[in-house]
């Protein structure tokens, strides 16, 4: 994990930035990205200038210091250069780069061979699903031998330290279909989904992640801080996938909220609460069951209680000011700031429209839980809309969710009004499934 | 080995085991020297006469022998009852005497069957009333002649065959053999018996209750030097007409070693003993000599409070303080000594080791850290049995300073040791000590570190620094805590782990630090483990549980504070679980150990929890949460039995049988009155009865703590309020609530917005009006509430059929895990929050919360 000494995102929000924080966690590829966001944001859309010249500068220093022990050494040539302000990146960068590349051609000729083999349809469709078989057969038949497998793993590596991250990923499936070292596959998953991550490829990422998930579960049960640790990483890096590729958010939701992940978050990582109520809160109305979002929103609300001396920032802050303190004023302030420090998100810029539109629902659905006439222009200030807007606003909501409310034009308000659950409903309620899940349960004694 | 010997060493079960060890090696030595004994046949002579020189040494003279015996004995054989002892031994004597009788008459009559029969039990006997390795005198004559007269015997026989009868030829062959062994024994005293006879049978009347440390390797060692011998011989005389000793550098060792000898026999004077160490003490010239006799003294101090009960007298105390100070800054000044638990003995008494070449260290054997360990659980001892309240107390506390003080330095001496590999310094000695610095750190608020820390420090000379916790951290109470746990932390395992961990967890909870102190408990999972613990363990965890949840309450944080609490107070048994006085316990018998072991428990005063100030809080947490809770069930059958502290409940009840209440004089009585105004809206008046209560001044900061119970209770008030009162209204305004509770309107829209949303009151704000609505037609009629009632336990019922099902078949039947998405427990929990109502929704809540580090200690901490 790099630990590179890396800038602020620079707005007036930096003490909400969360970048410094992330990239412990995160492999230096993936905080690449990061960091060009942060520049990016630097940069006035209008004019197209730099704004801050020094913090520009720190953040190209910090990718150079990032990438310096990578082996890109085209970029990080460039990126020295521009530092330096030179013309020609010195002759080291050029050795470096000669280096790297014979040892490439090094191991390309050590795996033609095996790669070879691999593409030929005779000998794939002789290997079965032991790995251990698969190996003899090689090496009986085609004279495969384990430095061969080896050097496979170590091509993938040096593949992705160049920034070739699909090729790595083809080396390292490879490498882990015949390998047998437990510890290397083990590698080779997370170098995978690292690759996979960096090229988008979202749909094996989130394979890679269950299969991550399950070595972390079985292999580490035994020493729970190393678990601690790769479950940290893993929630980090599932950040990718879970705020760009629509279908892992279910997915992504349940690991961190499985009991492992939530403890982990609650004791090593506080501020992936951002991440996690935001994922929930913009998840509304998206989920299949309603019951399952109710019930994770129960839960953000519960930790964000519970670590809200730990970590707060104004997405938590919104969340502890409605839905624990019912101060809807907070919360609307809180909404504000909340947005702007999703719009200085890498991962969250995208969402901060859905985020603020679905903060606002969930401000009204508590405001009218509670409330039994409202008046539309106060209701309009608190959801931050224009009197007009809101109104219309409202109304769609009301058709929307079929809430029992009326707008009264005349007074201006909003009533609603809350039909109290019949004693009779409840018990019926309660008792609905007693008949089957008695007859399951003797169905299951009977067998 | 003696029959008092024995004795002392059951009494003494309670001293530490370094302490067993040096007994075993005693003993072991002792056995060794019968062995030698055996074969150095010819010395018998000089023999005596040393144990003569013992015998002085420890005595002024052997004619005070007899009369002290009664009074030793009685003094120290505090088991068995002196007359018992002595007369059992009289009796031993006389079967002793008609025993030899009869193998005197069965020689007469030549009847050896009789013979071996007697002489079996003589042996049998005698073995009871062995002195020190010596058997009476009679005993040895009797066998001495029992083998000679078997010697003619045997020669007769030869000359004569006649034919004995089979019973006599069997026994004769059975005497010879045994005879043979069992005299081998005795040899030396034979011997002497065959020498001298009378002399022999004379001296028997002083000698035959003297224990005798046999001392042959001591005389293998005299020998060569005659002039030392005769100096030694020349002392000893001198010695018994009781004048004083003169002490020379060349004698030390032999004075150490007869008085390690004599260590935890019966008839050893010991103050005598340490009174000649002193004097040893003042001639000793090299360093070597110093420490061993340092060394020595300490212990032999330390004997003196080897009983039970009793605590060492303080002026004892406080010389093995003052002598261990010196040997610690002997080990210092004079850095090629050290003293090291795994260093072999130095058997030569005539010379004293000196560098070899290739040697760095001379290595005395010995565990500094055990000395100061035991130091401490003096000093711990005296203060248990000083009265608190006297200023003896705080004056026997001062000496914690100086005691501290030698801590550390021990500390430093193992740290400089431990620098060198080659000396294989344990880290258990290590941990030992700091662990010891750390109990004597971890219960004071900082600024009292503080200037125990720059005190013991200045004590030190400048040039010194501690690798460990260097000297500039004396001024920071907290880093330093947290630099000695850390340490232990890393560096241990077990209980000084699990200790050192709830050391700093209690620091912690001291110092405010409520979160970090959570959440260290709760990431240590001590919880679940404690009661594997020994328990001086359970206790420190009953502490610093209590301090975790007056910490909470001091955050303000109620809920935490009670829950946190409700183990220890809620049990009625807190004195005993904190080990702070025993707890008169009416129906089962307590034996006397069981008694004195709880005693010895007991922590001393200084470092006691306030238990009435603990009480009031749990009180007062209590009556914060359910006074609401007891306006809000009312009458509804099925929430009933919703009980937070039944403690609470109790005093509650029972107050309101009083029928007449007269104003409150204990701090139970004003936190009784308070929820009672509580509970009937006057909430003023309840911040009356809670501010009047004295025992807040003991609280630092208390009057924040105060306005904290005002806050609280005006807040529980206007819930409490609104529960009673809500059935009489239709609308409330908000603006009269906040007048009536003085809170911000703000703060009452909150409060009224949490209850309608958590579903606690069937009402709706008006935002126009300002008003609070209260829904008509909620309140249910009995037949309704029944029918609710009897839904849920039937759900309950249905579910534990399916929980029990699935514990039986091992989650293998997966018949009832319907179509949830979840993992493992997670799936539990979901499926009770999805089905039963909001309130069992807010149960599992509170559930998962993070709160729950109670439970394990209790019971196992008083039963064990």
């Amino acid at each position: 994990m790099a630990s590179a000494p890396t800038a602020n995102g620079g707005t007036s929000l930096s003490q909400y930035d969360l970048v410094l924080k992330l990239a412990q966690h995160l492999d230096r590829h993936m905080i690449f990205p990061l960091l060009e966001f942060s520049a990016s944001q630097l940069v006035d859309e209008e004019r197209g200038e730099v704004k801050d010249d020094a913090k520009a500068r720190e953040i190209t220093q910090a990718k150079y210091a990032l990438l310096k022990k990578t082996n890109m050494t085209d970029y990080v040539a460039d990126l020295h250069c521009e530092l330096e302000g030179l013309k020609e990146p010195p002759a080291e960068f050029a050795n470096k780069k000669q280096r790297v590349f014979s040892q490439l051609q090094k191991y390309e000729q050590e795996t033609s061979k095996i790669i070879e083999l691999l593409e030929r349809d005779d000998v794939v469709n002789n290997l079965r699903s032991d790995k251990v078989a698969n190996l003899e057969f090689l090496k009986r038949e085609h004279e495969v031998t384990i430095e061969m497998v080896n050097a496979l793993f170590d091509l993938g590596n040096l593949q992705y330290s160049c920034g070739n991250y699909a090729d790595a990923s083809e080396m390292l499936y490879r490498f882990r279909v015949l390998s047998t070292d437990n510890d290397k596959v083990t590698y080779a998953t997370w170098g995978r989904l690292a690759c996979e991550i960096l090229t988008m490829n979202w749909e094996s990422a989130m394979e890679e992640l269950q299969k991550v998930r399950e070595t972390i579960d079985s292999k580490l049960s035994q020493n729970p801080l190393a678990q601690l640790q790769h479950r940290t990483a893993l929630i980090h890096w599932a950040l990718f996938p879970l705020f760009n590729f629509e279908k892992a958010r279910e997915p992504i939701l349940d690991l961190f909220f499985s009991a492992g992940y939530v403890n982990t978050i609650q004791a090593n990582c506080a501020w992936i609460l951002r991440y996690l109520t935001v994922a929930v809160i913009t998840n509304r109305g998206r989920a299949k069951n309603p019951g399952v979002h109710q019930k994770q929103m129960k839960d953000v609300v519960r930790i964000v209680k519970q670590e809200a001396y730990e970590y707060q920032d104004p997405v938590t802050r919104f969340v502890h000011a409605l839905c624990i303190d019912f101060d809807f004023e907070e919360a609307q302030r809180q909404l504000v700031l909340a947005e702007e420090v999703l719009r200085s998100d890498f991962f969250l810029l995208a969402h901060a429209d859905s985020f603020v539109d679905s903060a606002r629902h969930l401000i009204f659905e508590s405001y009218c839980k509670i409330h039994a006439r409202i008046s539309l222009k106060d209701l309009s200030a608190r959801l931050g809309l224009s009197a007009d807007a809101a109104e219309k606003w409202i109304v769609n909501l009301i058709r929307d969710t079929r809430l029992d409310a009326k707008i009264d034009y005349k007074e201006g308000t909003v009533v609603m009004n809350h039909p109290p659950s019949s004693v009779y409903q409840q018990v019926i309620e309660k008792t609905k499934g007693g008949f089957f899940r008695t007859q399951v349960l003797s169905a299951a004694i009977a067998r | 080995m003696s029959r008092f010997f024995r004795g002392g060493d059951d009494s003494s079960t309670e001293s530490s085991s370094d302490e067993e060890e040096l007994y075993s090696t005693s003993e072991e030595e002792e056995e060794e020297e019968q062995e030698e004994q055996e074969s150095s046949e010819e010395e018998e002579e000089e023999e005596e006469e040393s144990s003569d020189d013992e015998a002085g040494a420890q005595k002024k003279g052997l004619s005070r022998f007899l009369v002290d015996q009664a009074s030793s004995e009685s003094e120290e054989s505090d088991v068995e009852g002196t007359t018992k002892v002595k007369s059992a031994k009289d009796k031993r004597f006389e079967e002793l005497e008609a025993t030899i009788t009869a193998i005197q008459n069965g020689q007469k009559i030549n009847d050896w069957g009789s013979i071996a029969n007697e002489f079996d039990k003589l042996n049998r006997q005698v073995v009871k009333l062995q002195d020190g390795g010596k058997a009476p005198k009679s005993y040895i004559k009797c066998i001495t002649e029992l083998e000679d007269f078997l010697n003619e015997t045997l020669a007769k026989q030869k000359v004569t065959p006649k034919k004995m009868n089979a019973t006599n030829a069997r026994g004769l062959n059975a005497v010879k053999q045994r005879i043979k062994k069992n005299n081998k024994d005795y040899q030396s005293q034979i011997d002497a018996f065959r020498q001298d006879r009378d002399a022999f049978m004379e001296s028997d009347e002083e000698e035959a209750p003297l224990p005798k440390p046999t001392k042959v390797k001591f005389q293998d060692s005299l020998a060569p030097e005659e002039a030392a011998d005769e100096e030694e011989k020349g002392f000893a005389r001198v010695d018994k007409r009781g004048k004083a000793i003169p002490f020379s550098p060349e004698s030390i060792q032999k004075h150490l070693r007869a008085i390690l000898e004599s260590r935890g026999r019966k008839n050893t004077d010991r103050l005598e003993q340490i009174r000649i160490m002193e004097e040893l003490n003042k001639v000793a010239e090299t360093p070597y000599l110093k420490i061993r006799v340092l060394q020595t003294l300490v212990s032999a101090r330390f004997d003196l409070g080897s009983g039970t009960t009793t605590s060492m007298p303080l002026e004892h105390w406080k010389a093995a303080e003052k002598e261990l100070r010196a040997l610690l800054a002997l080990l210092e000044t004079h850095k090629d000594h050290v003293v090291i638990e795994n260093a072999e003995e130095w058997d030569d008494d005539e010379k004293t080791p000196v560098l070899g070449p290739d040697d760095k260290y001379i290595k005395v054997p010995g565990s500094v850290v055990s000395y100061i360990e035991r130091l401490d659980d003096e000093l711990t001892r005296s203060l248990q049995s000083i009265d608190p309240h006297t200023s003896e107390y705080i004056e026997r506390l001062t000496d914690e300073a100086s005691l501290y003080n030698i801590i550390l330095q021990g500390l430093l001496y193992y740290e400089t040791i431990q620098k060198d590999a080659s000396l294989e310094v344990p880290q258990e000695s290590l941990n030992r000590i700091i662990q010891r610095r750390l109990d004597h750190v971890y219960f004071k608020p900082a600024q009292v570190v503080k200037i125990l820390e720059e005190n013991s420090w200045k004590q030190v000379s400048s040039s010194i620094d501690s690798t460990i916790t260097p000297r500039s951290l004396a001024g920071d109470a907290a880093k330093l805590v947290h630099t000695l746990c850390s340490y232990l932390f890393e560096n241990s395992e077990g209980i000084i782990r699990a200790r050192a961990m709830l050391c700093q967890i209690y620091f912690l909870a001291l110092h405010d630090e409520y979160y970090k102190a959570r959440d260290m408990m709760l990431t240590s999972h001590l919880q679940e483990n404690i009661a594997n613990f020994d328990i001086a363990t359970q206790i420190l965890y009953n502490r610093t549980l209590v301090q975790v949840g007056l910490c909470a309450f001091r955050r303000g944080l109620v809920y935490d504070a009670q829950h946190t609490l409700q183990d220890i107070c809620g049990s009625g048994r807190q004195k005993e679980l904190l080990a702070q006085g025993v707890m008169i316990q009416r129906y089962s018998q307590v034996t006397p150990e069981q008694e004195r072991l709880e005693k010895q428990r007991q922590l001393p005063f200084h470092m006691h929890i306030n238990l009435e100030l603990l009480e009031c809080v749990y009180l007062t947490c209590s009556m914060l949460l359910e006074i609401p809770l007891l306006a809000q069930t009312g009458s509804s059958p099925d929430i009933k039995k919703r009980v937070i502290s039944k403690t609470y409940r109790r005093m509650l009840e029972y107050h309101e049988r009083q029928i007449f209440t007269g104003p409150p004089e204990n701090t139970r009585d004003h936190v009784m009155q308070a929820s009672k105004a509580l509970a009937a809206g006057e909430w003023k008046k309840a911040i009356q009865f809670i501010h009047s209560i004295k025992i807040w001044d003991l609280m630092p900061s208390a009057d924040e703590i105060k306005a904290m119970l005002a806050k609280q209770i005006q807040e529980e008030g206007l819930r409490t309020y609104l529960f009673t009162y809500a059935p009489f209204y239709d609308t409330l305004a908000i603006e009269t609530l906040s007048s009536m509770f003085e809170l911000d309107p703000a703060k009452v829209a909150a409060v009224v917005s949490k209850m309608i949303n958590h579903e606690e009151l069937a009402a709706a704000l008006d935002q126009v009006t300002e008003t609070v609505i209260f829904r008509k037609g909620v309140e249910l009629s009995r037949l309704q509430s029944l029918a609710l009632a009897l839904s849920d336990k039937a759900s309950a019922l249905i579910e534990t059929n399916e929980r029990t099902l699935e514990v039986k078949t091992q989650g293998s039947a997966n018949a009832f895990s319907r179509k949830d998405g979840r993992q493992g427990g997670q799936r539990g929990a979901g499926q009770r929050t999805g089905r039963g109502g909001a309130r069992t929704g807010g149960n599992t809540q509170r559930q998962a919360g993070g709160t729950q580090f109670t439970g394990g200690a209790l019971g196992a901490a008083v039963r064990a």
